[in-house]
C-alpha cells in the first residue's frame, strides 16, 4: 500500500540514507554475479580447441617443440582443473588477463587503451539518446493516443527493429562519397582542428546512429512507464482542482514516471554494450568493440575472454548502481 | 526549487562535460599539427602487433623494423640482389664456413652514441641464445656456430657448413647499450613503443596502437636523409574507408587493398595505381600422407591423395583461367612453380610442358589410377572407399572463400564429392598440424632466398611429436621424399649462383611434376597513391613491382613532396557541418529548457 | 457427462475464440500477421520463386554490382549473383535460425521460469539465481564468446541456433516467473495441493495454462530478438558461411567494399527486409499485449 500526498509523494524530499544491510546485500550480489561469469569464463575456455602456449612463439607454425613443452608447464596447463582455476583467480585479482594471441601484448594493457574511445562514444550517444527519448516519451505517453504519440511510437518501433550497424553502414553508403563525414577512425593525425573538435568531428556519425536507436528505445520505455502514471489515481486530485494539463504531468507525473525509466536505463545498459560492438567494427572507431571484432580473428581466445569479463563487469557494476539509486529516487519503495 | 525535469538536463550537460573534460589532458599531449614539415600518410590494413622486432610477426611490423632498423645487407631495388647494408664489404673464407663483415664506420644510434661491432654481435648472439629471440629469427641464424667482433668495426661468423644465405640475414641490428636492459623473460611482452633508439632511416616518436604510427626522419641516415621530414603510418580496419581516406588526401598512399576497391581507384583524377608484381602465390594444397618426422602416421587423410596420379588428375580439373578472371579479375598471373617470376633468377617455368586444363584427361588419370565412377557419378576405390575429399578455406580471406566453392564445383564434373569448411587460419593451422585434412587453399610469400620456401617440403619440416602433443612443423603438404631432400640439401650449400640456380629450378620441378601442391595463381600488390601530392616512388623490382613493403625501404627514403601543388582546399563544409550540429544540439537543449521551464509563475494551488 | 478435462478445453476455445476476436479488431497487429504470412509464404516458396542455382558463384551469369534493373530487381552483387535471389533464399535461413531459436529460447525459459516461481527452497533459488545471472550478463558478448567455443565440426547453423537459443531465454524466464508467483497464490492451485497433486500435475495442468498467453506475447518478441542476433551474429562473420542469410548478404556486402562502390542496393534490400520482418513481429507483439491486457485494451 503507498502512502501518497496529494502532490503525488514528491514533496517528501529529505535525502535518504540507504539502509547498511541493504547495500551490502546489494553488493554481495552484484559480487557474486561477477563470481559466476568469471566461472564461466574459466570453464567456456577450457573446452576450446587453442594451445595458450602459441602467445609466447611468435611464429607459431614453427615453435622448437620443446620450448613450447616448457612454455606449457609454466603456464601450469598440465596442472588438475583446481589449480588452474586458482592461479586464474589469483591472476584476476591482479588485473592480469593473459596475453594475447594476435596482438603479443597483456590483454589488459590492450582493454585499457581501448577503453576510454568505447566509453566516449556510448556514453554520449546514451547520455543524448535518454535525454531526449525519456522527453519524448513522456510527452507520446501523456497525450495518449494523440498524432505525436502515434507517429513517435510507430517511428520508434521501427528503429527498435533495426540493427543500429545497419544503420551506419547505409549512412556510410549514401554519405561517404559526398565527403560530408570522415571515413573512419577517431582522429586525423594531418587534421589542422585542435584535436578536441576532430575527435567530435568524427563523433557526429556513430552517436548519431546509436543515439537513433537508444532514443527509439528509451522513448518507449518512458512512454510505457507514463502510462502506468497517467491513470494514477492521485492525479484525479490535481486534476479535480483544475490544474493545467502540462502542469500536472510535469509536477506530479512525469517525476514518478521517470524513476522506473532511470533505473531502466541503467539496466538496459546491456543492449549498450551489444550496439558499440557492431557500430564501433562499421565505423572503425578505435575502441573496446572494435577490438572484439577484431580478436575475433583467429580467434584470439585471451582477448576475448578479457574482453567478455571486462563487458560483464561493466553492466553489472552499472545494475548494482540501478539498485542502490532507486530507493533513493523513489520515496515509494523502500530499501528492503 | 528547480523541476526535476530541469534536474535531469542538468545532470545530463554536466554528465557529458565530465565525459570529455578527461579527454583535455589526453589529447593536451598531441603534437601540434604539422604545417611546415613534409608529412606521408601511409595507410594500411593491418595493424602493426608489435613494435618489439622479436615479437611482431605481420608484415606492417616488418615494415616497421626496416623503418627504424638497419641489416647487415639488403637487397637491391633492382632485382634483389644483395647490396652493401651495415656492411660495407665482406669476405668468405675459402672452404666457405666463414664470413668476415666489415662494419660501415661513422653510423650513429639515435640517442647520439656509436655503431660498432659490438652491436652487430649483440643482435646475433641474442637471436641464437634467446628463446624467444630464435623463434623469430631462428632460420636465419641456425648455421652459425660463432660469432665476434675482432674489433670496433669488424665481425666474424662461423657457420657449420657454407650457407650462401648469410647474405640474406633478415635479423634487425639493434642497440646493445638499451635492449640489454630487456631480460629474456620479459621480452616476449615488451612493447618498444617508447622512442626506441634505432639507426634507420627513421625514428618512431608516437605509437597509438590501432589508430597511428608517427614516424621522424633520420637526417642523419648513412645511406642518405629521406626527402620528407615525417612519416605517419594510419591503420584501417577495412578497404572502404582506406580508399575514402585517399581520395579526401587523409592518406596518401595504400597498399594491399582488395580487388574492387583498387578498380574504383583507378582512373581517379590525381591517384595513380599500381598493379604491382608480387612474391605470393595461392595454391591448393593435398595431403600427401601426413606423418611425423619419426615416420609415425597421424591425422585421417584420405589414402587416395597419397597417389600421384589422382593429384595429377584434379590439378587437370582446375580452369586456372576462371580463377584469374572470376576471383583475381586478371590481377595476377597463372601459376605452376613455387617460386614466383618476380624472382627472375630463380623462377622456373614449365613453359610448353604445362599441364592443361583437361576434363577428359582427368576422368581418364582417374580411371587408370583405379577409381571408376559408381553409381551417382561418385568414384569410389577397389576398397570401396569414394573418393569423399574435405577440402578447407580461409574465413579472413574473400577469395579463398570464393576459390573452394569453385574447386568444389569443378571436383564435382570429375567424380570427386568434396565437403568445404571455412575456419580462422589460426584452427586450420592446428588441423594441418594434425593431419586431419584432405585438401586446403592458403598461400606463401616467398622471400628473396628461396631456401625457406623449398625447405617446406623436405622431410625434416613435418610434425614432430612430444610427449603425446603434436606440433607443427612448416609442412603442410607431409611431402616427404629422399630424391627431393637431396636436392634440397645440395642448393642450401651452393655459394656460386650459378649453379645454385640450376639445382633451385630442378627443385621446383621436380615439386611441380609430383603434384605436391596445385599452384593456381601469382596474385598481384595493389597499391595506389596521390600522384599530386608526391613523387619518386621506387618498385622493387624495377619492372613493377611493389612500391612500399619491399625488401627495404626506398620508396620512403626518396619521395618528394610535388612542387606547385594547389592549395588545399579546406573542409570548410567539414567545420561548418560540426558547428552547425553543436548549435542545433545547444538550439534543441535551450527549447527543452524553455519548454520545462514555461509559466514558472508558481501558485499556492500548485504548490499543494 | 462433461469431464474437467473436456470443460477446461472448451473453455479455452471460448478464450481463444475471443482472444482472436479482439486480436481482428487491432490494426496494427492485422498489418504485422499479413507481413509475416507474406514472408513466409516467400520462405516456403523460394525454390519456385527463384533459381536455387542463382546463389552458386560458379554459375553466376549477372553483370557485377549492377543497379536495380527490370531483368534484376534488386540489382546484383560484386559476383553477378541477382540479390533478389539472394534474399528470396536467405528469408529460409533467416527466419528457420529466428524461429528455432526462440522454440529453444521459449522452452528453456518457460521451464526456468515456472520451477523457480513453483519450487520453493534450494531448487527454486537455483533457478532464479541463474535467471539474474544471465540476465544482467550483456548479450552479445557472450553470444560471441560461446559461438567461438563451439568446435569446427559442428555445422555453423546448429551452433549459432543454439547459441542464440541459450543467451536470450533470460528476460521470458523473468516475466514468467513473476507470473508463476502471482499464479501460486491462487486458492485452486492450493485446492489441488490439498487433493495431492504433485509438482508436475500442478505446474502442467494449472500453471503453464495460466501461463500461455503471457507465453505467447513474448514468443513474438523473442523471434524478433533472435532474428536481430543472427543478423548480428552472421554480418560479424559467425554465422555459417556457406548458407545465404540476410545477415551473411550485408557481411558479404561490407567485405565486398560497398561503401566503396556505392551499392545501395546490396545493403538496403536485405536490410529493409530484417527491419520488415522485425518490425512485423513486434507489432503482433504489441498487439497481442494490448489484448491481453485489459488496461492497455481500454486506453487504445
Amino acid at each position: 500500500m503507498t502512502t501518497t500526498t496529494a502532490g503525488g509523494g514528491v514533496r517528501a524530499r529529505r535525502p535518504r540514507a540507504l539502509p547498511l544491510r541493504y547495500v551490502v546485500r546489494k553488493t554481495v550480489t552484484a559480487f557474486g554475479t561477477l563470481v559466476f561469469v568469471v566461472i564461466v569464463n574459466f570453464f567456456l575456455f577450457r573446452v576450446l580447441p587453442g594451445d595458450p602456449a602459441k602467445a609466447f612463439s611468435p611464429r607459431g607454425r614453427n615453435a622448437d617443440p620443446n620450448r613450447l613443452a616448457e612454455i606449457r608447464r609454466d603456464l601450469g596447463l598440465g596442472l588438475p582443473w583446481h589449480e588452474q582455476f586458482w592461479a586464474y583467480v589469483k591472476n584476476l585479482a591482479s588485473f592480469d588477463l593473459g596475453v594475447s594471441w594476435g596482438q603479443h601484448a597483456p590483454v589488459s594493457r590492450l582493454i585499457g587503451e581501448r577503453l576510454w574511445p568505447t566509453v566516449l562514444l556510448s556514453g554520449t550517444a546514451l547520455l543524448l539518446a535518454a535525454g531526449i527519448g525519456m522527453w519524448l516519451g513522456a510527452r507520446a505517453g501523456w497525450r495518449h493516443g494523440s498524432r505525436l504519440d502515434r507517429v513517435s511510437s510507430s517511428g520508434a518501433v521501427t528503429l527498435y527493429s533495426t540493427p543500429e550497424w545497419l544503420l551506419g553502414l547505409v549512412l556510410l553508403i549514401v554519405l561517404s562519397d559526398l565527403g560530408v563525414i570522415p571515413a573512419a577512425g577517431m582522429q586525423n593525425p594531418l587534421s589542422e582542428l585542435p584535436p578536441a573538435l576532430d575527435i567530435a568531428w568524427h563523433m557526429v556519425a556513430p552517436v548519431t546512429v546509436l543515439a537513433v536507436v537508444y532514443i527509439a528505445e528509451y522513448s518507449l520505455i518512458m512512454r510505457s512507464s507514463m502510462l502506468d502514471e497517467r491513470y494514477a489515481d492521485y492525479l484525479t486530485t490535481a486534476r479535480a482542482k483544475g490544474l493545467r494539463d502540462d502542469l500536472v504531468m510535469r509536477r506530479h507525473a512525469l517525476p514518478n514516471a521517470l524513476l522506473p525509466s532511470i533505473t531502466l536505463f541503467f539496466l538496459t545498459l546491456g543492449f549498450v554494450v551489444s550496439g558499440a560492438i557492431g557500430v564501433e567494427t562499421v565505423f572503425n572507431w578505435p575502441g573496446l568493440g572494435r577490438l572484439t571484432y577484431d580478436a575475433l580473428r583467429g580467434p584470439d581466445v585471451p582477448l576475448l575472454q578479457g574482453l567478455f569479463l571486462t563487458f560483464s563487469a561493466g553492466v553489472i557494476l552499472m545494475n548494482l548502481v540501478a539498485d542502490l539509486l532507486y530507493p533513493l529516487l523513489d520515496p515509494r519503495v523502500r530499501a528492503s | 526549487m528547480i523541476s526535476p525535469a530541469r534536474r535531469l538536463a542538468l545532470a545530463v550537460t554536466a554528465a557529458l562535460a565530465a565525459l570529455v573534460l578527461p579527454a583535455v589532458p589526453a589529447l593536451a599531449e598531441d603534437t601540434p599539427s604539422p604545417s611546415a614539415k613534409t608529412t606521408f600518410v601511409l595507410g594500411i590494413k593491418q595493424d602493426i602487433d608489435s613494435l618489439n622486432p622479436y615479437v611482431g610477426v605481420v608484415a606492417s611490423a616488418y615494415e616497421a623494423y626496416q623503418l627504424m632498423y638497419d641489416y647487415l645487407t639488403g637487397s637491391s631495388e633492382k632485382d634483389f640482389s644483395p647490396v652493401p647494408g651495415l656492411a660495407e664489404s665482406w669476405e668468405t673464407s675459402a672452404d666457405g664456413k666463414t664470413w668476415t663483415y666489415h662494419i660501415r664506420k661513422g653510423v650513429k644510434w639515435s640517442d647520439g652514441q656509436d655503431l660498432t661491432a659490438k652491436d652487430v654481435v649483440y643482435s646475433f648472439q641474442r637471436a641464437i641464445d634467446g628463446d624467444t629471440e630464435n623463434g623469430q629469427y631462428g632460420n636465419y641464424v641456425a648455421n652459425i656456430t660463432k660469432v665476434s667482433a675482432t674489433n670496433d668495426y669488424t665481425v666474424v661468423m662461423e657457420t657449420s657448413e657454407p650457407s650462401p644465405s648469410m647474405l640474406r640475414l633478415l635479423v634487425p641490428i639493434l642497440p646493445e647499450h638499451t635492449w640489454s636492459k630487456v631480460s629474456g623473460e620479459d621480452v616476449g611482452t615488451f612493447a618498444n613503443d617508447n622512442a626506441p633508439v634505432g639507426s634507420g632511416p627513421f625514428k618512431l616518436v608516437e605509437a597509438k596502437k590501432g589508430q597511428s604510427y608517427r614516424f621522424e626522419a633520420n637526417k642523419q641516415y648513412w645511406a642518405g636523409a629521406p626527402k620528407i621530414d615525417e612519416l605517419i603510418i594510419r591503420v584501417y580496419a577495412d578497404d572502404a574507408p582506406l580508399a575514402q581516406a585517399l581520395r579526401t588526401g587523409e592518406v596518401h598512399m595504400v597498399n594491399d587493398i582488395s580487388a574492387s576497391v583498387f578498380e574504383s581507384l583507378m582512373n581517379q583524377p590525381n591517384i595513380t595505381t599500381s598493379d604491382s608484381k608480387y612474391s605470393g602465390f595461392t595454391e591448393l594444397a593435398y595431403n600427401v600422407g601426413a606423418a611425423t618426422v619419426d615416420g609415425k602416421a597421424i591425422g585421417n587423410g584420405h589414402p587416395a591423395l597419397k597417389d600421384k596420379r589422382v593429384r595429377l588428375a584434379i590439378d587437370h580439373a582446375l580452369d586456372r583461367n576462371v580463377l584469374l578472371d572470376k576471383v583475381l579479375r586478371n590481377h595476377g598471373t597463372i601459376a605452376s612453380g613455387v617460386i614466383p617470376p618476380i624472382y627472375a633468377d630463380w623462377h622456373w617455368n614449365p613453359g610448353s610442358a604445362a599441364r592443361a586444363f583437361d576434363v577428359a584427361k582427368a576422368n581418364e588419370l582417374l580411371d587408370q589410377a583405379g577409381y571408376p565412377k559408381g553409381a551417382g557419378g561418385v568414384r569410389a576405390g577397389p576398397d570401396g572407399k569414394k573418393l569423399e575429399f574435405r577440402l578447407f578455406g580461409r574465413e579472413s580471406s574473400e577469395t579463398s572463400k570464393k576459390n573452394v566453392e569453385y574447386i568444389r564445383d569443378w571436383l564435382k564434373e570429375i567424380g570427386i564429392t568434396v565437403t568445404v569448411s571455412i575456419m580462422s587460419e589460426d584452427q586450420l593451422t592446428a588441423v594441418i598440424g594434425e593431419g586431419e585434412y584432405d585438401m586446403f587453399e592458403w598461400g606463401w610469400v616467398v622471400e628473396p632466398d628461396p631456401d625457406f620456401q623449398l625447405s617446406v617440403f623436405s622431410c625434416g619440416q613435418r610434425s614432430t611429436e612430444d610427449g603425446g602433443e603434436i606440433s607443427a612443423g612448416w609442412s603442410d603438404s607431409f611431402y616427404c621424399d629422399e630424391s627431393y631432400d637431396a636436392l634440397y640439401e645440395k642448393q642450401k650449400t651452393i655459394l656460386d649462383p650459378a649453379a645454385r640456380t640450376a639445382v633451385i629450378k630442378e627443385a621446383q620441378q621436380h615439386l611441380y611434376d609430383n603434384a605436391v601442391y596445385s599452384v593456381l595463381y601469382y596474385y598481384n600488390n595493389f597499391e595506389a597513391y596521390r600522384s599530386d601530392k608526391f613523387t619518386g616512388f621506387v618498385h622493387q623490382p624495377s619492372n613493377g613491382g611493389s612500391l612500399v613493403f619491399q625488401y627495404g625501404t626506398y620508396t620512403y627514403r626518396n619521395i618528394a613532396p610535388v612542387t606547385n601543388q594547389t592549395a588545399q582546399k579546406r573542409s570548410l563544409g567539414g567545420i561548418a557541418l560540426v558547428i552547425g550540429v553543436g548549435a542545433g544540439l545547444i538550439a534543441l537543449a535551450g527549447v527543452a529548457v524553455v519548454l520545462f521551464s514555461r509559466r514558472r509563475r508558481v501558485t499556492a494551488d500548485e504548490r499543494e | 457427462m462433461k469431464t474437467a478435462r473436456s470443460i477446461a478445453w472448451a473453455r479455452r476455445r471460448v478464450a481463444l475464440g475471443a482472444f482472436w476476436q479482439g486480436y481482428r479488431r487491432d490494426r496494427e497487429g492485422l498489418f504485422g500477421l499479413v507481413v509475416l504470412v507474406v514472408f513466409a509464404t516467400v520462405a516456403i516458396a523460394a525454390p519456385l520463386l527463384a533459381d536455387a542455382e542463382g546463389l552458386s558463384l560458379t554459375k553466376a551469369t549477372g553483370p557485377r554490382l549492377a543497379p536495380p534493373s527490370l531483368a534484376y530487381p534488386f540489382g546484383t552483387d560484386e559476383d553477378g549473383r541477382s540479390v533478389l535471389t539472394e534474399v528470396i533464399w536467405g528469408s529460409r535461413i533467416s527466419l528457420l535460425v529466428g524461429l528455432a531459436a526462440t522454440v529453444i529460447s521459449m522452452v528453456i525459459g518457460t521451464l526456468v521460469g515456472i520451477g523457480s516461481g513453483h519450487f520453493r527452497g534450494f531448487g527454486g533459488g537455483v533457478l532464479g539465481r541463474l535467471t539474474e545471472w544471465f540476465l544482467v550478463i550483456p548479450y552479445l558478448p557472450l553470444a560471441i564468446v560461446l559461438a567461438t567455443v563451439f568446435p569446427p565440426d559442428v555445422p555453423r547453423i546448429i551452433a549459432v541456433i543454439i547459441v542464440i537459443g541459450v543467451t536470450s531465454w533470460s528476460g521470458t524466464a523473468r516475466l514468467i516467473r513473476a507470473q508463476t508467483l502471482s499464479i501460486e497464490e491462487r486458492p485452486y492451485l492450493e485446492r489441488a495441493r490439498a487433493l495431492g497433486g504433485g509438482h508436475w500435475h500442478q505446474m502442467s495442468r494449472h500453471i503453464l495454462p495460466n501461463v500461455m498467453p503471457l507465453v505467447l506475447a513474448n514468443t513474438t518478441l523473442t523471434v524478433s530478438i533472435a532474428i536481430l542476433a543472427e543478423t548480428t551474429l552472421s554480418f560479424l562473420g559467425l554465422g555459417d558461411p556457406l548458407r545465404m542469410s540476410w545477415g551473411k548478404i550485408l557481411d558479404n556486402a561490407y567485405s565486398g567494399d560497398v561503401i566503396t562502390s556505392g551499392a545501395w542496393w546490396w545493403a538496403l534490400f536485405p536490410g529493409l527486409a530484417v527491419v520488415l520482418v522485425v518490425r512485423a513481429f513486434n507489432m503482433c507483439g504489441r498487439a497481442i499485449e494490448r489484448v491481453l491486457d485489459p488496461r492497455l485494451r481500454e486506453l487504445a
